[in-house]
């Protein structure tokens, strides 16, 4: 009964009913401008809400981030350009349903079956965080050091140009991350001297360095690229279509779900593998996937919504970010000065409650304002880059001031930007780091705990990992994300696969 | 656009760089607390930098063994890693990042964003001027105002 109560307080309080429409709103429009990640668009709106109530932060930050991931599909369908990763795979059928004449019915569906998949994703984690939480709670150190290795490696293995690339990414971050005094020792690591580097370097400059720097950057190359417009029909999609593809979003859903859950994947993977799964289970498509199979629209957005629910399973049970965003609202939730992980549904269960109240309020948001004002959405979107770059630099600055009212934090952001711009040029992938950052600390305080546990002994603490059966699990799972990127094994698979 | 397998301008180079950054890092890891013992503050540093330089030397070997489509030379290097709008855009963010502390947020971002839209739009000053105005009232009436965010303050200018 308690629970319902924490679930619906901001179903029942106007203001905070207001911050999560406004997240949903500003999350669909913000994330559907091409370059404006909800990544981005998270890490440097959360900068603004670390001297609010943690309940306001938390209603808006899970607008924003569903409305985010929804929004990157509009512009992928109207434009062919997707404003997010997670739309990557849904360009690839709507744009051609667009060019037809369909993009409102595309937009409808989507939005539709976006919905059903965010709340099947929200279900899945009110269901199974309480169980993995009472199931962590027997986790120590040396498991915790382990997941952290897991978080950075596996979103090593699935993002940018091969896991060396993706290794050398999640590194990085690690030593950002040990950049400062040194909480057991109270040691300095890398400061040379300087007292701003004393207290570390804060997540949220990291991030908004990396991704909001970055990607305005980036965009600097594609400024003059221009947006094809396409004609809207209507939007409310037909109720025969929604049956017909009911199955493939129950399985797209569980799939997203799944994918969202795992520490470091998140819904642009999930889309990804999901269109790959609706391809070669669709046994007589209407249409051939690539030219304008809703399919092939249905099955990504179901899924990258879903995967939403499924990130915050580890993140709220494990203290594990499940996606990139999740690191971002990881570091936010430490401000506000909560600990994610699995006593913070024993100590906090209202928070839990909250939050899954506050997710399943932004999908209904997402339905109301997914199927309007997509006319007036197409005016925003093609607001020039030349404008929104700058804005996107103050903006950023904005948000690293923010954080400790520190000008020299603009300064890093701005640098962490360039460095981020060098390396997405060489194919390398800026997600691992913000990861690496998050994670670093979380993994050196654990292995340094479980290594004195085995009293310094090398031997002994490798025969803990063995022995233990959770330790040997997570092993195992490494063991294996290292075997698959063995080239050898990568051909034979590759082989197989053709 | 390249293709993983298709050799970037300045990429050998650059993949260089990242194998002596990762050495000079196991190098300043290792000056922390030496090989003292497995639970130092060296000790993450020290794997974490031992992992960056073993993977920059795949990433080295993958670079060197790419194919090489085009005939470099250091102008197609600099061409491609820094175009001339991006480095007058970023003298133009880090003279914004120092002139900030002195000039304050209105100002600073002010003048930034009329001369950033200037350049890049290319519509005249008066389009520039009026973006400008309008949205860092904007942003001072939503941040400032509406969540009560601290602006960046100037010591000439508040």
């Amino acid at each position: 009964m308690e629970n319902i109560i924490y679930f619906t307080i901001a179903w029942l309080d106007p203001y905070l009913m207001m911050l999560v429409a406004a997240g949903t709103f500003a999350g669909i429009y913000v994330g559907a401008i091409p370059g404006l990640s909800v990544t981005m668009t998270v890490s440097i709106l959360i900068s603004f809400t670390f001297k609010w109530d943690v309940n306001d932060a938390l209603a808006l930050i899970a607008g924003i981030y569903v409305g985010g991931v929804y929004g990157g599909g509009r512009t992928a369908i109207l434009l062919n350009i997707p404003g997010a990763p997670s739309a990557i795979a849904t360009a690839f059928d709507g744009y051609p349903l667009a060019k037809k004449g369909l993009a409102g019915e595309a937009i409808g569906l989507t939005t539709v079956m976006s919905v059903i998949g965010g709340l099947i994703g929200v279900i899945t984690l009110a269901i199974a965080a309480p169980i993995i939480s009472d199931f962590a709670i027997k986790f120590t150190s040396r498991e915790y050091m382990l997941l952290g290795i897991i978080g950075i490696f596996l979103i090593g293995t699935l993002s940018g140009e091969g896991f060396a690339k993706g290794a050398f990414a999640g590194t990085i971050g690690v030593m950002i991350g040990m950049i400062g005094l040194d909480p057991m020792t109270a040691q300095a690591r890398f400061t040379y001297g300087s007292i701003n580097l004393m207290g570390g370097v804060p997540y949220v400059v990291a991030m908004i360095g990396f991704f909001g720097v970055t990607e305005a950057l980036v965009q600097l190359d594609k400024i003059k690229m221009p947006y094809i417009k396409q004609k809207i029909s209507k939007i409310i999609p037909n109720w025969s279509d929604i049956k017909r593809y009911f199955k493939l979003v129950i399985k797209s859903s569980g799939l997203g779900t799944l994918i969202g859950a795992l520490p470091g994947t998140g819904g642009d993977i999930a889309a990804l593998i999901a269109y790959d799964q609706a391809k070669r289970s669709t046994k007589n498509p209407e249409v051939p996937f690539g030219s304008g199979a809703k399919e092939g629209i249905i099955a990504p957005e179901t899924a990258n919504n879903a995967a939403v629910g499924g990130a915050f399973i580890p993140m709220l049970t494990l203290g594990i970010p499940g996606d990139a965003v999740t690191a971002i609202i990881i570091g936010a939730l430490y401000i506000h000065g909560l600990k994610p992980g699995p006593l913070l549904l024993t100590e906090t269960p209202h928070l839990f409650w909250f939050i899954v109240g506050n997710l399943t309020l932004a999908n209904l948001f997402l339905l109301i304002f997914g199927l309007s004002g997509v006319r007036i959405f197409t005016k925003i979107v093609e607001c020039p880059k030349a404008i929104l770059i700058p804005l996107i630099i103050i903006l950023s600055g904005v948000g690293a001031y923010a954080i400790q009212n520190n000008p020299i934090h603009i300064a890093w952001a701005m640098v962490f930007g360039v460095i981020g711009y060098m390396l997405k040029k060489y194919g390398f992938s800026v997600a691992p780091i913000i990861l690496g950052v998050i994670l670093g600390p979380m993994i050196d305080s654990n292995y340094r705990r479980a290594m004195m546990g085995a009293n310094e002994n090398v031997s002994q603490f490798l025969i803990d990992l063995i022995t233990n059966p959770i330790s040997l699990v997570l092993v195992c799972f490494l063991s294996l994300m290292f075997i698959s990127q063995i080239p050898l094994v990568k051909n034979y698979r590759k082989q197989k696969f053709k | 656009m390249n293709t993983p397998n298709e050799l970037r301008p300045g990429e050998k180079i650059f993949s260089i760089l990242l194998v002596l950054f990762s050495g000079f890092l196991f190098f300043e890891s290792y000056k922390i607390s030496q090989f003292k013992s497995l639970v130092t503050s060296g000790a993450m540093p020290m794997f974490a930098s031992t992992l960056m330089f073993v993977s920059s030397i795949f990433i080295l070997i993958n670079t060197f063994s790419k194919n090489k489509t085009l005939k470099q030379n250091s102008f197609q290097v600099i061409k491609y890693l820094f175009p001339l709008r991006f480095i007058l855009f970023v003298l133009l963010i880090f003279l914004y990042t120092f002139v900030i502390q002195y000039l304050g947020f209105l100002l600073a971002s002010g003048i930034f964003l009329f001369i950033s839209v200037w350049s890049l739009w290319e519509k005249g000053p008066l389009p520039a001027i009026l973006i400008s105005l309008s949205s860092i009232a904007t942003i001072y009436l939503l941040f400032r105002i509406v969540f009560k965010v601290i602006l960046p303050i100037g010591t000439f200018f508040q």
